[in-house]
């Protein structure tokens, strides 16, 4: 039974660490930050196609998004990784870890929009038409400006949820904070500290975006919409 | 011979062994969301408690654990633990880790539940004599529960799948054993694809009962 090194020691150690680690999560942050683009872009294409008329489509994206949300991350990130070079597509850990993230977050986003855009009420699409605008005109000026609104406390949980989770993708080997973490603790024997110091890093970035959000929920329900 | 031709036979027998894991997926949720629903009550009575105290306490619980992911969770019961001779197996570090962490999220649960009970109805319990603790117990918490329902089963439904995160610290649950098939046949997409089959049979019933629960209680308002 060890017990936790000096304070001095300690100190020693994070030296050592910190450079690697705060690269680490460097690359944390930027496989969330492409995910999420990902993840927006698909997230709209999805509401926007459950929201057409073309029923094969809206169909196809109902289907997408309730198998996806129905299968663990960890599940898509392996077929990502694993499954797609028998078919002959074979990624680097990081892209395939961007794209498991972002096809997985689409579906999460394409409800976060969906539920956006059916709590504007119906009547402004219909006042938009009356007056002349074509259906594409009232999602572009009309719809989608108040629902991106309503959305962004949702979408601002969900990328909490998405910096965290990017950590899963250590599983497929992807170079981030805690793949790195795995590392550094079989090198010095010192799991729980280093750990609690990669903890204590995803907490630093984490933590600013939860209070934004929380601010974010304040602003628009004191708004009063 | 293809893959698939090969996974063809194989099918049967993985499938009965994937099954077989399922039910350890089915133990950690079950583990974890006993502990989440106890704990998470706990932290949220002591956020409404009058001890600043508690309530600073029971902020901090929440804010830290949502803010780190359950994977380096995990990680610190198993890995870190184990440094400090606290040997846990696999199974019990998992259920262990994913309640500590859907504590919080509990919490968080019960306290938009207790919220969005109407203050009348605390404030007529106290006026016919009930004491605080009465009041909440009785009055407040049935109320707040039920509407807690449809959130908590999404939780719970959440939890199944990210159990599969435990594959991380051994523990032998349905991914895990999914990649040791693997390592033992090579036939990853497939035994990939069966096993997130297995986890949409189970968390796709779940969600729709779900629905069904938020539109009884959302009429029943």
């Amino acid at each position: 039974m060890t017990a936790f090194p000096r304070l001095s020691e300690l100190a020693n150690y994070l030296g050592e660490w910190m450079p690697q680690l705060g690269t680490a999560a460097g690359n944390t942050l930027r496989m969330a930050v492409l995910a999420f683009i990902l993840a927006v872009s698909l997230g709209l294409v999805l509401a926007l196609a459950r929201l057409s008329s073309h029923r094969l489509l809206a169909r196809f994206a109902a289907v997408y998004v309730d198998l996806v949300r129905g299968a663990p991350l960890l599940a898509l990130l392996f077929l990502v990784y694993f499954g797609l070079p028998s078919v002959g597509i074979v990624l680097p850990a990081f892209i395939a870890a961007v794209v498991g993230l972002g096809l997985n977050g689409g579906a999460y986003v394409s409800e976060i929009f969906r539920a956006a855009i059916a709590a504007i009420e119906r009547g402004q699409g219909e006042a938009a038409q009356s007056i002349g605008m074509t259906y594409p005109q009232v999602l572009r000026f009309i719809v989608l400006p108040q629902a991106s609104r309503i959305a962004l406390p949702p979408l601002g949980n969900y990328a909490i949820g998405l910096l965290k989770d990017t950590s899963v993708a250590s599983l497929i080997g992807a170079p981030e904070l805690t793949l790195r973490a795995r590392d550094l603790s079989s090198e010095y024997f010192m799991p729980m500290e280093i750990y609690l110091v990669s903890g204590a890093l995803y907490f630093a970035m984490a933590a600013p975006l939860a209070y934004a959000v929380r601010r974010l929920e304040r602003h628009f329900g004191q708004s009063g919409r | 011979m293809t893959a698939w031709a090969r996974a063809l036979p194989l099918i049967p027998s993985i499938l009965a062994a994937l099954l077989k894991a399922a039910v350890t997926t089915l133990e950690i949720t079950a583990g974890a969301l006993a502990i989440a629903l106890i704990l998470g009550l706990v932290v949220a009575f002591m956020r409404r408690s009058r001890s600043a105290l508690a309530v600073l306490a029971a902020e901090t619980y929440v804010q830290v654990f949502r803010c780190i992911p359950v994977l380096t969770q995990l990680f610190i019961i198993y890995f870190g633990l184990g440094e400090f001779g606290l040997r846990l197996s696999p199974l019990t570090a998992a259920i262990i880790g994913f309640g500590l962490n859907g504590t919080a999220y509990l919490a968080e649960i019960y306290r938009s539940g207790i919220d969005a009970v109407h203050k009348g109805q605390a404030e007529a319990a106290l006026a016919i004599g009930m004491t605080r603790p009465q009041a909440m117990w009785w009055i407040v918490l049935p109320q707040a529960i039920r509407t807690s329902l449809p959130p908590i089963g999404n939780y719970g439904i959440g939890l199944l799948k990210d159990s599969s995160i435990a594959m991380a610290i051994a523990a032998p649950e349905i991914t895990f054993q999914a990649t040791a098939i693997i390592n033992q046949t090579y036939l990853s997409t497939q035994v990939y694809l069966i096993m997130t089959a297995i986890y949409l049979a189970m968390s796709l019933p779940l969600s729709h009962a779900v629905r069904l629960l938020e539109a009884r209680t959302g009429r029943g308002r």
